[in-house]
């Protein structure tokens, strides 16, 4: 297998974990098997690249509330059942020099054989100054761990174990089916509601979707777990992500879809599409781009 | 070539780009623009903002549980196409451009790619 895609595999396995909120809405990083929970807390640092209050809090009753941006740890704004944490909590922006005081007290949180959770609430924009802060990438340095690869490969002296290959096709499939898809979407996919349309159009490229609220509620394609995942987002998410559409929509109420992936043209993205009391929400696998677009433009006629 | 000679270029190969904007999404500002006469800087500052919205969560967070750090967007509605990239490199720098239905999504996706990586690289 490519090295490449063993993050992106990595990251599919975790679409498909059954478990990964806690109850409060956190979500959970590290369960008590994982053999880096710091892997984990660094690469949620990592992944955040606009402003965000993230609280870690582990099962062994510490936690730590870090404020990051732009794969820099901010400031340290928040700390329980820790001890050494006055450098680091009393320094309006973290340096250099706290970087030892900061390294203690993230493995103290995200030590072994505990579960790791994180919940992220938005900072003010104001105190976003990416030029600032000590960059995740150097503690990562500084714990020998490798910020893109699966935790085993983290391990000094593990060799990774290659992940078992997804194939969504021999997954079980939802049991709500649609009719069979067309590539290109035809004169005869323009009936029925939009939403469903709109999704078949996108097919081969949408490989798992469902759609909520809506006179579709509840119609479904691909594999179970990817569904399941996505059903659970929704109902955790539906508010906040509504109010996102609201804010890239251009006209409020219309229908509004967005796209969003590394590339857009090769792994996977998420594509989530609203009309009218509507979600939809799936995985789109490879470079969906024109037949998105043409799948749209036909659901709307 | 300068920031805004790359931007008109864009707009020259690809002519249903109605507007390519360069920003800065952490001020949530347009720097640079280029495109039709029509779109305003009113239509440009809501695109950056739609910009911003469209990396944030709570998608961003579904994206980047999933597949990693989100680095594109295509938000379509009922009027345009709209198409958003951010550097990986400097992640705060993005274009954000408004399109025509029917454009080549995967050849102008892969240009204004290179156009970006290109204005934040200094050329």
């Amino acid at each position: 297998m490519n090295k490449g895609t063993l993050p992106i595999i990595a990251r599919l396995q975790s679409l498909q974990s059954a478990a990964r909120v806690a109850p409060g809405g956190a979500r959970v990083i590290a369960s008590i098997s994982d053999q880096s929970p710091l892997a984990a807390l660094l690469r949620e640092v990592n992944e955040t690249m606009l402003g965000r209050a993230l609280a870690f809090e582990s099962s062994n009753g510490t936690s730590l509330t870090l404020e990051v941006s732009g794969r820099r740890v901010l400031r340290l704004t928040a700390a329980n059942g820790l001890s050494g944490v006055d450098s680091c909590l009393s320094a309006q922006a973290l340096e250099d020099e706290h970087k030892d005081d900061l390294i203690k007290l993230l493995q103290s949180v995200a030590a072994p054989r505990c579960e790791l959770r994180v919940s992220a609430s938005r900072i003010g924009r104001e105190r976003e100054e990416v030029s600032i802060g000590l960059p995740v990438a150097l503690l990562a340095d500084l714990l020998l761990i490798d910020l893109n690869l699966p935790e085993a490969a983290s391990e000094p002296g593990l060799e990774p174990e290659p992940p078992p290959e997804l194939e969504p096709k021999a997954l079980p499939r939802s049991k709500v089916r649609l009719p069979p898809a067309a590539s290109e979407p035809g004169p005869g996919l323009a009936t029925g509601p939009m939403l469903g349309r709109f999704a078949r159009g996108c097919s081969p490229a949408l490989i798992a979707w469902l759609i909520v609220g809506g006179e579709e509620d509840g119609t479904t394609d691909g594999p179970e777990e990817m569904i399941s995942h996505l059903q659970g987002f929704l109902e955790v998410e539906g508010e906040a992500l509504s109010l996102q559409l609201d804010q890239i929509s251009t006209e409020p109420g219309t229908p509004v879809c967005i796209q969003l992936g590394a590339t857009l043209t090769e792994g996977h993205s998420i594509l989530c599409a609203r009309s009218g009391e509507g979600f939809l929400l799936g995985v789109i696998e490879g470079d969906g781009t024109q037949t998105l677009m043409r799948a749209w433009a036909a659901a709307l006629a | 070539m300068g920031v805004i000679e790359s931007l008109g270029a864009v707009v020259k190969a690809y002519p249903q780009a109605r507007a390519v904007a360069f920003a800065d999404l952490s001020s949530s500002m347009i720097l640079a623009s280029q495109g039709r006469d029509d779109v305003t800087q009113e239509i440009l500052d809501r695109l950056c903002k739609q910009a911003r919205a469209s990396f944030d969560d709570p998608l961003f967070s579904l994206s980047v549980e999933a597949f990693g750090e989100p680095h594109g967007a295509i938000v379509m509605g009922l009027e345009s196409v709209r198409v958003f990239l951010r550097s990986e490199s400097e992640p705060a720098d993005a274009l954000c451009c408004i399109c025509d239905h029917g454009i080549d999504l995967a050849g102008f996706v892969a240009r204004i790619r290179e156009t970006l990586e290109h204005i934040t690289a200094g050329g």
